[in-house]
């Protein structure tokens, strides 16, 4: 009775794991078909490990209440196994074969995950290229025809049932992908070119985030991944190929002008302007995702406000320099940004 | 003396040391707001008619030049804006070469700020207004640093690109007094 | 002891043997040596066609010498046999130390000499002894100009015709000057330096029309060539070499002979969005003319950047050669040379017209020694690739698929992002790069002035700023098999194959110049200009100038009836920027790579700007 409290305790995490509030950024959200394998897996893992835990507390248990008896302290004394107890004897064995059995079943189903996950990784359909960067995503999707290629950041979208193969890649430092619903962690290797097929099974929105110390802000860098129906996917995608809308408003204009020629375009692209520079996040739809600066900030307006305005004191040493603008500047340049949908 | 206080003694002296080391390893993301009274382009050698006196050094000189983070942050510029097309790793090519000692200009950090501020005649390109103050005051702290100018203990021992010169940490300081050194 | 004494004195032979083999690994250049592969086959040989290449009159009124490229003088009375007592006419100090690219120009007595920046346009009296200046032209070229030329701030030249030479400055001017009185009849801006666009092309003239194309290609500079109307100096028309069929002139008229060039609005489609407007294609090269066809052809420059991973596509419609109606513009053909461009290999070589026997008659080609390494033999009518043969080193493609026409990169040699790719054969410059080659209908060789050199290649992103460069890569060069830098190769198109050669220690960045006489000329970085035998290789004379020499000769009659030849020596351009950048040697990616295989030029010679003329004195 006095076991029941810790008991409850220590289960009530588990319970909660299964809670769906916490699937989007969850190893066992499901969503995809690599993580199902892997919670498959986990739930062998666990269950086996938890007969086990049972099985040793109990002896040990039985080991504590049984203590001072004096029944077999003969057989420590003289050290003469070969005449051990037969129950004891057999007990050991016993323990031993099923400890064998145990770990041979677990190295089974591992073995059978891994191969299964490896499986799914053939065949994609679609190529996504990521490159890491301190402390963004920098996000192609790459197409047989090479006018429909589509550049964007931070913002992963996916179509549900479709093998997708993610290129991993890294400007600078070591980074890694991890999207804890969809998959397992991958690193992104400067110089290497690695990958991971995730195929989404659940619609919905999916947090990831940068598995790697990299950095002074590796801890702000999130991934967003909308996993949606393929028609929804390939609207997405035409609609991400248009260039920027043109400004329609004074202000906006305003915006527009400031921001191709002045500190902004030296970094990064919209597209169908003249700003095309590649180091930073492409913001052709900036207005569009859910996030800012790589998940730091929901997107809103006074967030776009506040991280134009300072965005070292959002976060701090990251590659985007404080620039100081004039408050009609800033107004001018969020009215610009927000028509980029 | 007794053990303990020795042990003492020798932590605070450990703490001091560790500590001095601070100042080079200022960390100043957002850049200090210091007001542009400081004419930038005069060199020791720029000639003041009339015994005037040569105006103060510019306070931001010592915000940057040996400054570890800013070096290493205008490494980093340097590829992103470009400068690596034109003056290759200090090699030169479309421009001068960096990491010679013969600045047409003055190899100073206020002077190399002002000639990537300002441009220069023969197609150096004007950046104010595409950078901040901040990138072009580290942008500075870096080019010097290909010539073997700052202490070395600031310098980037890597640098960070496939192929290119020795690291700058091994590259000599300069023996040339004049900072204005010209060719031809 | 004793036994480690023995066992270590078995060694040393050994040892001796392994460095004494790796000290041979490099070879030092070989003696300038002509190394002979064959005699010059008899039987009918290629010759230029006669509309384009007219019997000499004594000028020299275009780069090319005529509208085939020929770069042959008709002019016979400098023979191997009295070559070697050909001595200084005069010289003329230009007063520039950049590289100089140009040839002289003679027309009538007078000689015209275009500078690099600042592009001043000298006229010398040839009538009078010493050739003093009758006047000289100072366009004044914008000097913030000289930051966006990449590769020093030469001028390949100016043209005549009509009374008037054409010459284009680096700023993007186009100017029209009077050839008597040195004043300026128009002038036009065609090129913008905000956008990193200058131009360093020679013009041609041809039926009336003015054309003039761009430079850029590594600063993100979108190619295109215009047609200026010859005497108002108005765009005539423009034709793009990205972009949608409207911008390129493609319309109903344009028949690529592969199917790998059909299609429409390929300049859009072979591109990631709006990579096209920064994509390069730029023609900063040779242009040649078939008056009988009335077509013009010319080569498109590489796209840009130069890191291939950011401009996925077959990057229409760089790297390849057009044909294009003279009057209108529309392009007829096209056939790209190497598409997705890996190695920064434009197409911008030289276009010779030929005439090649062919299954019994004979077939109008173009002969096109490539940046590629490749020898191109292209049916001028249609586009059809007849040959292409390999004239160098060449480990960075398999070969050229003659049925699709289509060239195969080797995958093992394409640049990766974050890593280096080493020993790319032929380097970015390519086997030969802009100097161009001479063809003598009398021998029926082609003369090819070009280099040995690999690279290692680092792809990086670029990062697009307008005015800034435009490239991605680390690049590393260096000599190639044997050791020596560059090569002369006399090269037979019909047998497509080397007959001589001579290797030369640094890479020959000067053009070639074919003389009837039965002499071959061309000059050295290290400022050597040679003479041999046209038919051997055999070299017959040597002269050593003030500056390495990488500007085209020439040969023309002078008022006295006297042959003469004249190059102007000013080592610079990509090649020689070691010296008239006076760049860090330290530094071996400076000069886009070329600092690492150049390290030695500045102790071989120095800038300058000084014309030489010789003749023989009988």
């Amino acid at each position: 009775m006095s076991l029941r409290r810790p008991l409850a305790a220590a289960l009530v995490p588990l319970l909660l794991a299964g809670c769906s509030y916490q699937h989007y950024q969850s190893d066992f959200g499901g969503g995809a078909v690599e993580d199902r394998q892997f919670l498959t897996l986990f739930w062998i893992f666990m269950a086996v490990c938890a007969v086990m835990y049972v099985l040793v507390i109990g002896f040990m248990v039985l080991a504590i209440l049984r203590r001072g008896r004096v029944s077999d302290a003969n057989v420590v004394e003289t050290g003469r196994h070969h005449r051990s107890h037969p129950l004891m004897r057999s007990t050991l064995i016993g323990w031993t074969a099923l400890i064998g059995v145990g770990l041979a079943g677990l190295a089974i189903a591992s073995f059978i995950a891994d191969r299964s996950m490896a499986k799914a990784a053939t065949g994609e359909k679609l190529s996504v290229t990521v490159t890491g960067k301190q402390w963004w995503w920098d996000i192609v999707y790459n197409s047989a025809d090479a006018s429909k290629t589509l550049r964007t950041a931070n913002e992963l979208h996916l179509p549900v049932g479709v093998p997708t193969r993610i290129l991993l890649n890294s400007s600078d430092v070591i980074h890694s992908f991890w999207v804890p619903s969809l998959g397992g962690k991958q690193d992104l290797i400067p110089g290497r070119d690695n990958d991971i097929t995730i195929v989404p099974t659940k619609t919905g929105i999916y947090r990831g985030q940068c598995a790697e110390y990299c950095g002074t802000q590796h801890a702000h860098m999130a991934l967003v991944v909308v996993v949606e129906s393929y028609p929804d996917f390939l609207k997405w995608w035409q609609h991400q190929l248009q260039p920027a809308v043109a400004p329609a408003s004074p202000e906006a204009l305003a915006g527009y002008r400031y921001v191709t020629s002045g500190p902004c375009s030296a970094c990064h692209a919209i597209g169908g302007t003249p700003a095309s520079a590649q180091v930073a996040p492409d913001l052709t739809h900036l207005a569009s995702r859910k996030s800012l600066a790589a998940g730091t900030l929901p997107m809103s307006k006074g967030n776009l406000y506040g991280w134009i305005a300072d965005p070292q004191s959002l976060k701090p040493g990251n590659k985007m320099p404080t620039i100081g603008l004039e408050p009609d500047q800033l107004h001018a340049v969020v009215a610009y940004l927000e028509t980029l949908k | 003396m007794s053990s303990p206080f020795g042990a003492s003694l020798l932590l605070l002296g450990a703490a001091a040391l560790t500590l001095s080391a601070c100042d080079r390893e200022e960390h100043h993301s957002r850049g200090k707001p210091i007001g542009e009274t400081v004419p930038a382009g005069s060199s020791p050698q720029t000639i003041f008619p009339g015994s005037s006196l040569p105006p103060a050094p510019d306070m931001r000189a010592k915000l940057y030049d040996n400054n570890a983070n800013a070096i290493s942050r205008g490494q980093q510029l340097y590829t992103w804006m470009n400068c690596v097309g034109c003056h290759s790793h200090g090699g030169g090519g479309m421009g001068p070469p960096l990491m010679d000692d013969q600045w047409r200009y003055g190899s100073g950090i206020a002077q190399i700020a002002t000639t990537i501020a300002e441009g220069r005649p023969n197609g150096m390109p004007a950046w104010r207004g595409k950078l901040t103050e901040d990138q072009i005051w580290s942008l500075a702290a870096y080019v010097r640093s290909m010539s073997g100018l700052p202490s070395k203990d600031a310098v980037s021992s890597r640098s960070e690109s496939m192929s290119g010169p020795t690291p700058q940490t091994l590259t000599p300081h300069p023996d040339t007094t004049n900072s204005d050194a010209v060719p031809q | 002891m004793r036994r480690f004494d023995t066992v270590i004195s078995a060694f040393i032979p050994a040892f001796a043997a392994l460095a004494l083999v790796s000290c041979n690994k490099n070879p030092g250049p070989p003696p300038n040596a002509t190394q002979t592969y064959g005699q010059v086959a008899g039987g009918p040989h290629a010759v230029p066609p006669v509309a384009a290449a007219p019997a000499d009159d004594g000028n020299w009124t275009m780069p090319g010498k005529n509208f085939a490229s020929t770069r042959f003088s008709g002019l016979n009375q400098i023979t191997p046999a009295n070559v070697k007592t050909m001595s200084i006419a005069f010289t003329f100090s230009t007063g520039t130390t950049k590289g100089f690219e140009a040839p002289p120009l003679v027309v009538n007595g007078t000689m015209y000499i275009i500078t690099p920046f600042p592009n001043n346009l000298f006229a010398l009296d040839l009538t009078k002894p010493g050739a003093p200046t009758k006047w000289v032209f100072k366009p004044k070229p914008a000097a913030a100009s000289q930051g966006v030329a990449c590769c020093d701030v030469v001028n390949r030249g100016a043209v005549y015709d009509a009374g008037k030479i054409f010459f284009n400055t680096l700023d993007g001017q186009t100017f029209a000057v009077d050839a008597d009185s040195g004043r300026m009849v128009w002038r036009t801006q065609l090129g913008d330096i905000q956008n990193g666009e200058t131009i360093t092309m020679a013009p041609l003239v041809a039926e009336g029309k003015v054309l003039v194309g761009n430079s850029g290609g590594e600063m993100g500079v979108r190619g295109w060539i215009a047609a200026l109307d010859e005497g108002s100096g108005k765009i005539a028309w423009k034709a793009y070499n990205t972009g949608p069929d409207k911008d390129v002139l493609i319309g109903p008229d344009f028949h690529p002979f592969y199917a790998m060039d059909r299609g429409t609005d390929l300049g859009v489609k072979s591109w990631p969005p709006d990579a096209w407007k920064i994509g390069g294609g730029n023609v900063w090269g040779w242009i040649s003319y078939d008056p009988e066809l009335h077509m013009i052809y010319y080569g498109s420059g590489n796209p840009g950047p130069w890191n291939p991973d950011q401009r996925p596509g077959d990057n229409k419609w760089t790297t390849g050669v057009f044909a294009r109606d003279v009057a209108t513009g529309k392009a007829r053909w096209f056939y790209q040379t190497t598409p997705h461009d890996l190695f920064d290999h434009d197409d911008i070589n030289e276009i010779i017209l030929a005439d090649i026997p062919w299954n019994g008659g004979r077939r109008p080609v173009m002969l096109r020694p490539a940046r590629d390494g490749f020898f191109y033999v292209i049916d001028r009518r249609t586009g059809e690739v007849l040959s292409a043969t390999p004239y160098g080193y060449v480990n960075a493609y398999k070969g050229v698929d003659l049925r699709t026409g289509r060239i195969v990169p080797n995958p093992e040699k394409a640049p990766k992002v974050g890593r280096v790719v080493r020993d790319i054969c032929p380097a970015s410059p390519g086997a030969k790069d802009w100097n161009p080659a001479a063809f003598s209908p009398v021998t029926g060789l082609v003369y090819i002035p070009h280099n040995n050199l690999c690279m290692d290649f680092g792809a990086m992103e670029a990062n697009y700023i307008s005015g800034t460069p435009y490239v991605g890569s680390d690049v590393k060069m260096y000599a190639g098999p044997g050791g020596n830098r560059g090569v002369f190769t006399a090269w037979d198109p019909v047998n497509r194959r080397k007959v001589w050669e001579i290797k030369e220690d640094l890479p020959l960045w000067s053009p070639a110049l074919a003389t009837a006489g039965g002499l071959v000329f061309y000059g050295t970085m290290d400022g050597w200009f040679k003479a041999v035998d046209a038919r051997t290789g055999k070299q017959l004379w040597q002269f050593k100038a003030g500056s390495g020499i990488i500007g085209q000769p020439i040969s023309y009659r002078g008022p006295d009836g006297r042959q003469y030849v004249a190059v102007v020596a000013g080592v610079g351009g990509w090649a020689g920027a070691v010296v008239s950048a006076q760049m860090d040697t330290r530094d071996p990616t400076g000069a886009l790579g070329f600092a690492n295989a150049m390290k030695d030029l500045p102790l071989k010679t120095t800038a300058g700007g000084m014309l030489y003329v010789f003749t023989v004195r009988r």
